[in-house]
């Protein structure tokens, strides 16, 4: 079955991949929306044409249409992040099930992550603070980390936190308090074996969503400001045989705390509807379009069958919007930002070092963004969004 | 991104889980819901499969399909409370090898919404969220039949089950409700509800065809609108001779669905079932053995281990 869907961004987050989601559910019947990486520090919102607006974390972004999540092994489980979503939600159990093999997030994780993002000070980089990549370091590390299914049994569970717990330090909680709500959660979540994800593949088509951006991830992203995260289509290879890309993009580039931001410019009156700043990342950053950037992440995703472009709306709001097609570093132009050898953390710190260097090039504007957008990525954009309803996306029907 | 917006400590989480658990038991039905949750929607779907797994090699498919209309009152409601035990009864005395369980529920295709559900086979408690996510349509005609020959469609060619497929041993299939079936399948309802085309094809024919993959039993409860209707019963004996059960106590429903798979496994014979029973401290030893008198088969009675050896069952009810 080749109907299914991947969603990423192909920014620093914040792109609309929720709202995308939730456009490509309204457009045609969905089996399920599969969560394929990072945690509750994801924020998807979706507004419905009736008005209602949530921001979906651990939910995924098609759940204000019925159509249900799941929450696949790359996924780090929140349970107290899961419970407060699910109330906002109306408590949509019967829509969820969850790997039983996903890592569990708990406070020790969160505690020690937010201790060492205040140890870094000034230097922060730009965690959410909710512990994922604490989490997924932690289970590097320790093979007999936390999983879903380890809430089915109070003895394991039990010992496997306690264990969290002395290996972190305390996070102002009683374990077995912790041990209770986790419980609760095992009794009310259905957690589900690995053959379940196949069976929704094979039972309907299904959209991937990701979470944050190619350009924050874990591998390729600028270290050290990066999620523990793969951002790219690389979770969803491993998870299905086939399937169509969609890379996310706005109109205009945003950076959610720490980090190199080559075409930055806080001059540019861009309010933002529903991010603000937040204790963890800092500052809700804004700049002109990097198409270079943006490259470099196509590139690195393997590459795209199509694109998403929202804010279409608003060059026309903010006649100084501009499209950067290439940098400047040292008086000489830099036209592509060459990927490194895999896995190659020195590389792309050293890409980090340098695109603090670089500033933007000549910036134009466009007459038609979407054009623009589509010939600077190489890829076709297949939906068009003017906001943020599913009412003000334009599918090009040309995906499933 | 930036996250956080709710409160995510571990008393308010506890809370939460517990109120959502809380919930009525047919949460999605009570919800409002007037069509059929998308996990259960039989339309469309090509097979529900019954599959052997490392952890589960000797599958043994179980469904139970109940009525879901207005005459069956609130018994739908008690079997919604008993079948979750289900899967413990039959794994705990090694009834049955591996079971699989797949929940159900039938309608009137001539008049309901939602006239059938179907769930997947399931080795675990994912089979009672299919149980929550039933709706209870609560209508029906008051002409004492409801479209179980829909149902039996259904479970007839749409359903793959690897006990048969590799080792040609049947699943057992459930029917618990108290009217009778139409005289026969209706290629429009099947279209509507199944969204395929389909030859007319007589109850009769199709409970052969049904009779292939299955052992069809009804259980027909006494609390329920039509209970002890000798018509009801009439008809079902002529399609499926002994193996329609009456039940006095619906409380009983998981003794007696487990006894019947025991006794047709041949792990045990009725007066070791009902043993076990009353030693398990179940008070319906006498319920269930009224019921399955029927199917006392005398001869052959094979107590103790199947011939597949001694390997843990990978089902684990926590």
């Amino acid at each position: 079955m080749n109907d299914h869907v991947a969603v990423v961004d192909l920014g620093y987050g914040d792109a609309g991949k929720g709202t995308v989601v939730d456009a490509l559910c309204a457009y045609s019947a969905k089996r399920a929306v599969l969560r394929f990486n990072g945690g509750a520090q994801a924020a998807h919102n979706v507004v419905t044409e009736d008005g209602r607006q949530h921001t979906f974390a651990q939910f995924g972004s098609g759940t204000l249409r019925g159509v249900p999540t799941h929450l696949t092994r790359y996924v780090v489980v929140d349970p107290l992040a899961l419970a407060a979503e699910a109330a906002a939600l109306g408590n949509p159990f019967e829509l969820l099930t969850v790997d039983g093999d996903a890592l569990l997030a708990t406070p020790w994780h969160r505690a020690a992550n937010q201790r060492r993002e205040r140890a870094r000070g000034g230097d922060r980089h730009g965690s959410c603070g909710m512990g994922v990549g604490e989490t997924m370091a932690y289970a590097a590390s320790h093979p007999g980390a936390p999983r879903v299914s380890d809430t089915l049994s109070r003895t394991r569970l039990r010992r496997r936190l306690a264990a969290v717990e002395s290996d972190l330090g305390p996070a102002g909680v009683p374990l077995d308090d912790v041990v209770d709500a986790f419980r609760a959660f095992g009794r009310t979540v259905a957690i589900v074996g690995p053959t379940y994800g196949e069976r929704l593949l094979r039972e309907g088509p299904c959209v991937f969503e990701g979470a944050q951006g190619v350009l924050l991830d874990e591998w390729r992203g600028w270290h050290p400001h990066t999620t523990w995260s793969t951002t790219t289509f690389g979770n969803v290879s491993e998870l299905c045989g086939s399937f169509t890309r969609i890379g996310v993009v706005r109109t205009y580039t945003t950076r959610h705390g720490a980090g190199p931001f080559v075409t930055e410019d806080a001059t540019l009156d861009l309010p933002e509807g529903h991010n603000a700043t937040g204790e963890w990342q800092g500052a809700f950053r804004v700049g002109h379009f990097d198409a270079v950037a943006h490259r470099y992440a196509v590139e690195v995703a393997g590459g795209v069958d199509g694109l998403a472009v929202t804010h279409l709306d608003v060059p026309e709001r903010c006649p100084a919007l501009r499209i950067c097609e290439s940098y400047t570093i040292d008086g000489r132009p830099w036209t592509r930002i060459v990927p490194g050898p895999p896995r190659d953390l020195g590389y792309q710190e050293a890409l980090t070092a340098r695109l603090h260097q670089a500033r933007p090039g000549p910036l134009t504007r466009p007459d038609d963004w979407a054009a623009a957008i589509e010939n600077l990525l190489s890829a076709p954009v297949e939906i068009e969004s003017y906001g943020p309803g599913s009412a003000d996306k334009k599918l090009l029907n040309r995906i499933p | 991104m930036g996250s956080g917006r709710w409160s995510t400590d571990v008393y308010t989480a506890a809370d939460n889980y517990r109120r959502a658990t809380g919930a009525s038991a047919f949460a999605y039905s009570d919800s409002g819901a007037r069509k059929a949750h998308p996990a259960l929607d039989p339309k469309g779907v090509t097979e529900r499969e019954s599959r052997d797994s490392d952890e589960h090699p000797f599958s043994t498919p179980i469904a139970v399909l109940f009525d879901v209309t207005g005459s069956m009152g609130g018994v739908p409601r008690v079997l919604q409370t008993k079948l979750p035990q289900l899967l413990g009864l039959l794994t705990r005395k090694g009834y049955a090898t591996d079971p699989h369980i797949l929940f159900g529920a039938v309608g009137d295709a001539t008049c309901d919404r939602v006239p059938l559900q179907i769930g997947q086979f399931e080795s675990d408690n994912r089979m009672d969220e299919d149980l929550a996510r039933i709706v209870l349509e609560g209508g029906g005609g008051g002409q004492m039949t409801e479209s179980y020959e829909l149902a039996m469609y259904f479970m007839a060619r749409h359903t793959a089950l690897d006990s048969f497929e590799k080792r040609g041993r049947r699943g057992y299939l459930f029917l618990i409700g108290d009217e009778m079936p139409y005289p026969k399948v209706n290629p429009r309802e099947v279209e509507k509800f199944l969204g395929e085309r389909t030859q007319p094809i007589s109850t009769e024919e199709l409970v052969v065809e049904l009779q292939r993959t299955f052992d069809v039993y009804y259980l027909l409860p006494t609390a329920a609108g039509h209970g002890g209707n000798r018509d009801v019963l009439r008809r079902w004996r002529g399609l499926l001779g002994q193996n329609v059960l009456e039940l006095d106590d619906l409380d009983a429903v998981c003794e007696t669905i487990a006894l019947t798979v025991g006794l047709g496994e041949g792990t045990i014979d009725l007066d070791a079932g009902l043993d076990d029973l009353v030693e398990s401290g179940s008070a319906f030893s006498a319920t269930v053995g009224k019921a399955l008198a029927p199917l006392q088969r005398g001869g052959v009675v094979r107590r103790g281990t199947l011939p597949i050896g001694n390997a843990a069952s990978g089902n684990e009810r926590l």
